[in-house]
């Protein structure tokens, strides 16, 4: 597979299809994957492809804006670009996706708390819950030659299982629970600076007149924060995870997250970044829509 | 001063120091990781080999403080120091790659322009470190002038061995709390303390010299490629040992110093609209200079203690001390 | 022994405020505070936030201070709606202030676009008052109009005072105006100042720097002897947030004056 990737960036640059091929090499550890971008046939060798390369590098498509450019990407990546595509940030003939059969990536949260060596390999949370290893769009597709991976038989089940739980605890519960997770916010925003979706030049959250989310004493702030770019993202988390791997303590995000998919999922049978044609949804009315305000 | 003590008696001991002291150590907080936090038990320390995820820094520079609050008496305008806390604290299970930072964070709020709220804290402190028994391969302490057995900084060393902690103990402070304790090691346990400090160093993996100026290649290209997987996030920054970067932010008529960090894109954003260091490129070379270059020019020493933290921790995996040891020559010795 | 709080700011009531520009306000101050030329204070909104200004009055020309605010963001636009009478936290001074020491028996050239006059100002003003320790003194004032011009009720007296010239200039010719037109760089080559025993101090904005060192250096002065004061953000002013760090230096500790020869890596 790794092969096979390599010559098609080398084929890529070399017939100027792209002007540079965004994907993954080896970091210094020589276990995890670092994001890297190959200009030139000699650096396509850098490129590589396991179960190591967890991101989602649709966020540095962005810095390459009016430029067509190659981009290695997973399932659950293809599904943040048909978000961004149908919200116009990106042009669908810009990127040349690099489609992989994917078999499922390291859970690097789980090693990073339990002091991972690289011998426990174990699949993120995100994978049992993901319903196929090949991405909706590609516009060439580099097939897993190994086992296939076990898909999930019911991933709406798996992947909603732990919001059932939550749900079920009381208000209190869930008050207390959610409070002990936000005081440890550090107010990094790893988890927006990694979110495909979060792109707007300016965030509310590092705006001034007023402040939207005070940092200063007290765990409002950081709770407002969280809940704001939950609600910021409804409708349009695709579930890739980003957030949670790269928060640094710990704070179970996609649980936020995946609340309100499945709430928009059983109300209005919606689910982002699964059509290709899909129009932004909380960005858009039918005039079939049951309110009639609008009419 | 070194002794040894049994690992119950160091706990009993802790906890006879909990009426007066607040005592602040490692516990292990399940599926998130290790976290420094007032120990309502002594039961809850973790003394083990994993490392904190955030330093003990944030004891000393706290991440959000109020400063002073104004307001208004008889109508005429008021301005109040915020109270200092009076708590005399233990801060325990620090390694040494944090207890050297706090020695380079004195440098700058314990210099000219003294500031109060970490002097006090660092006052108020006494520092019972732990030595590291297994560095991380993200470790490189002994490339920035540290070691995992190092002593700078530090009040009190425990260095785990066999049913207890051999302890040496450095400053009055160290001696004011420890020295009721324990007793004379013998010469078994001391010549596993020596094997034990002898080993650790060669325990780390990274060794590389820091380039001795950088201005050379401030322009060099090389910042455009080793910056691209930046997400300009504030992890490396709070993570960090001896970051310090913070803002000055009133709410509701107090003044709070809140952490901040230059890899933000709006960190020097000028009201003007005016940005000096617009891309990552000129943030992460800012990271990079300040830390290895400009802090050593003035200060004399890297703002770096090689703890690694920014390395374990990085959402995309980028290795600082990779970066440094890479720059291309152009660099002066 | 407690260690003073070095964040406190000394409270300070407003005695005066002069509408320069349309938004730009001279605020004076009542605080008795010994300072140099050059020197900046963090001025405190309470409830709104601190930000650092330059103190635009001569120490000699006391007593209270007096700072030219420019309404740009959060607390320069709460600052401008305060009223004569209300109080501001003042924290200060900060910064290295003009080297007035080095600029006796010296010829000086004042450059200066838009607010960048507000720390010239107290400089100007400080030589004028021990006129006879400094040789000739030009000064060279632009801005983007006449609307952007600030201190005008200065200048007839600054050009009365001995041995001064002083050239005005706006970007665009003007109906009744009848001074100089053309951007300061384009006005240094015309007027060509003396660089013998000279120092030329420059403040503006970066725009107008970036293309008057060149000029300055073309008519012979040394990048030892051209002065400017650097601004980026800052916040504390006592060289410890990390906000105006650059190179080795920190512009509110080892600034906001510097030489031409000490940033010109820096800046580019």
């Amino acid at each position: 597979m790794i092969e096979e990737l390599r010559n098609k960036a080398r084929e890529l640059l070399k017939t100027k299809q792209v002007e540079a091929v965004i994907g993954y090499q080896r970091a210094s550890d020589g276990l995890s994957a670092i994001p890297c971008v190959i200009r030139s046939e000699e650096e396509a060798g850098r490129l590589i492809w396991d179960a190591a390369c967890v991101y989602n590098l649709c966020g540095y498509l962005k810095d390459f804006r009016a430029k067509k450019l190659g981009i290695v990407a997973k399932a659950c990546d293809v599904r943040a670009m048909i978000v961004l595509i149908s919200e116009n940030q990106l042009n669908r003939d810009d990127v040349f996706i690099i489609g992989m059969e994917c078999c499922g990536v390291v859970d690097e949260k789980r090693a990073r708390v339990s002091g991972r060596d690289g011998s426990d390999i174990s699949s993120a949370d995100k994978c049992k819950s993901c319903a196929s290893c090949v991405p909706l769009a590609y516009d060439c597709l580099i097939k897993e030659k190994r086992e296939k991976a076990k898909v999930s038989e019911d991933a709406d089940k798996d992947k909603y299982e732990p919001v059932r739980k939550l749900e079920a605890k009381s208000l209190s519960e869930k008050s207390k629970s959610w409070k002990d997770e936000f005081k440890r916010c550090i107010r990094c925003y790893a988890c927006r600076q990694v979110c495909p979706m979060c792109y707007c030049p300016r965030c509310v959250a590092d705006q001034f007149m007023p402040v939207w989310f005070s940092k200063a004493g007290g765990i409002e702030g950081n709770f407002s924060w969280n809940v704001a770019r939950a609600m910021h993202l409804a409708g349009r988390c695709i579930d890739c995870g980003e957030c949670e791997r790269a928060c640094p303590v710990g704070i179970p995000l996609r649980d936020i997250n995946r609340k309100i998919e499945k709430d928009i999922k059983e109300l209005f049978g919606y689910e982002a970044g699964m059509k290709t044609d899909a129009k932004p949804f909380l960005a858009c009315f039918d005039k079939n829509d049951p309110e009639d305000f609008i009419k | 001063m070194t002794k040894f003590i049994k690992k119950e008696d160091l706990y009993k001991l802790l906890n006879s120091f909990l009426k007066d002291f607040e005592i602040i150590g490692p516990k292990q907080i399940a599926n998130k990781g290790i976290f420094y936090e007032p120990l309502e038990s002594i039961e809850d320390l973790y003394l083990g080999e994993l490392f904190a995820i955030e330093p003990a820094k944030k004891f000393f520079l706290e991440s959000s403080e109020c400063l002073f609050h104004s307001g208004f008496l008889d109508g005429k305008a008021t301005v109040q120091d915020a109270p200092l806390p009076d708590k005399r604290r233990i801060i325990i299970g620090l390694r040494p790659c944090e207890a050297k930072g706090l020695i380079l964070l004195d440098k700058v709020f314990d210099s000219e322009y003294k500031d109060r709220s970490y002097i006090n804290n660092r006052e108020k402190s006494v520092i019972v470190g732990l030595a590291c028994a297994k560095p991380d391969k993200s470790c490189f302490c002994t490339s920035m002038d540290g070691s995992p057995t190092g002593s700078r900084g530090m009040d009190v060393l425990l260095f785990a061995v066999e049913d207890g902690f051999i302890v040496e103990i450095y400053s009055d402070k160290g001696k004011e709390a420890f020295s009721s304790l324990g007793k004379e090691p013998d010469e078994h346990q001391n010549k596993t303390l020596s094997a034990y400090k002898q080993k650790r160093s060669e325990l780390i993996g990274k060794n590389f010299k820091v380039p001795g100026d950088l201005s050379p290649i401030f322009e060099s290209d090389y910042w455009d490629k080793v910056s691209f997987p930046c997400l300009s996030c504030g992890v490396c920054t709070y993570l960090c040992p001896t970051c310090h970067c913070f803002e000055l932010v009133d709410e509701g008529r107090k003044m709070y110093r809140c952490n901040d960090g230059c890899a933000f894109s709006n960190f020097t954003l000028e009201a003007s609209g005016w940005n000096p260091r617009p891309t990552k490129k000129e943030r992460y070379r800012q990271r990079v200079f300040h830390k290895f270059d400009y802090f050593k020019k003035i200060f004399g020493e890297n703002l770096c203690v090689g703890c690694g933290r920014c390395i374990r921790h990085c959402p995309v995996k980028m290795d600082i001390s990779e970066i440094v040891s890479n720059a291309p020559s152009g660099a002066g010795k | 022994m407690e260690t003073k709080n070095i964040y406190l700011p000394r409270l300070a009531e407003i005695t005066d405020i002069k509408q320069e520009t349309p938004d730009i306000k001279t605020f004076k101050l009542k605080l008795s505070l010994v300072y140099k030329p050059g020197q900046f204070v963090e001025f405190s909104v309470f409830g709104e936030g601190e930000a650092p200004f330059c103190i635009s009055n001569s120490p000699t020309r006391g007593p209270g201070i007096e700072c030219s605010v420019k309404m740009t963001g959060k607390v320069t636009q709460a600052l401008h709606e305060l009223n004569i009478g209300d109080t501001v936290g003042i924290r200060g001074p900060y910064g290295n202030g003009f080297p007035v020491e080095n600029l006796k028996n010296k010829n000086i050239l004042f450059v200066a676009g838009g607010i960048g006059l507000a720390p010239l100002r107290s400089l100007i003003n400080y030589c004028l008052d021990r006129r006879e320790d400094f040789k000739s003194i030009t000064i060279v004032n632009g801005a983007r109009s006449s609307n952007d011009l600030v201190y005008k009720d200065e200048y007839p007296i600054w050009e009365k005072a001995k041995d001064t010239r002083l050239y005005l200039t706006v970007d665009c010719q003007e109906d009744n105006w009848s001074c100089m037109v053309g951007v300061v760089p384009r006005i240094l080559e015309q007027i060509k100042p003396v660089c013998q025993d000279s120092v030329a101090i420059v403040c503006g904005p970066p725009i107008m720097i970036k293309y008057t060192m060149p000029v300055l250096l073309k008519l012979g002065f040394c990048p030892e002897a051209i002065m400017t004061t650097l601004e980026m953000k800052m916040k504390c002013g006592m060289g410890k947030c990390g906000r105006c760090n650059i190179g080795p230096l920190y512009i509110c500790k080892d600034g906001p004056v510097f030489s031409y020869a000490q940033v010109k890596n820096y800046v580019s």
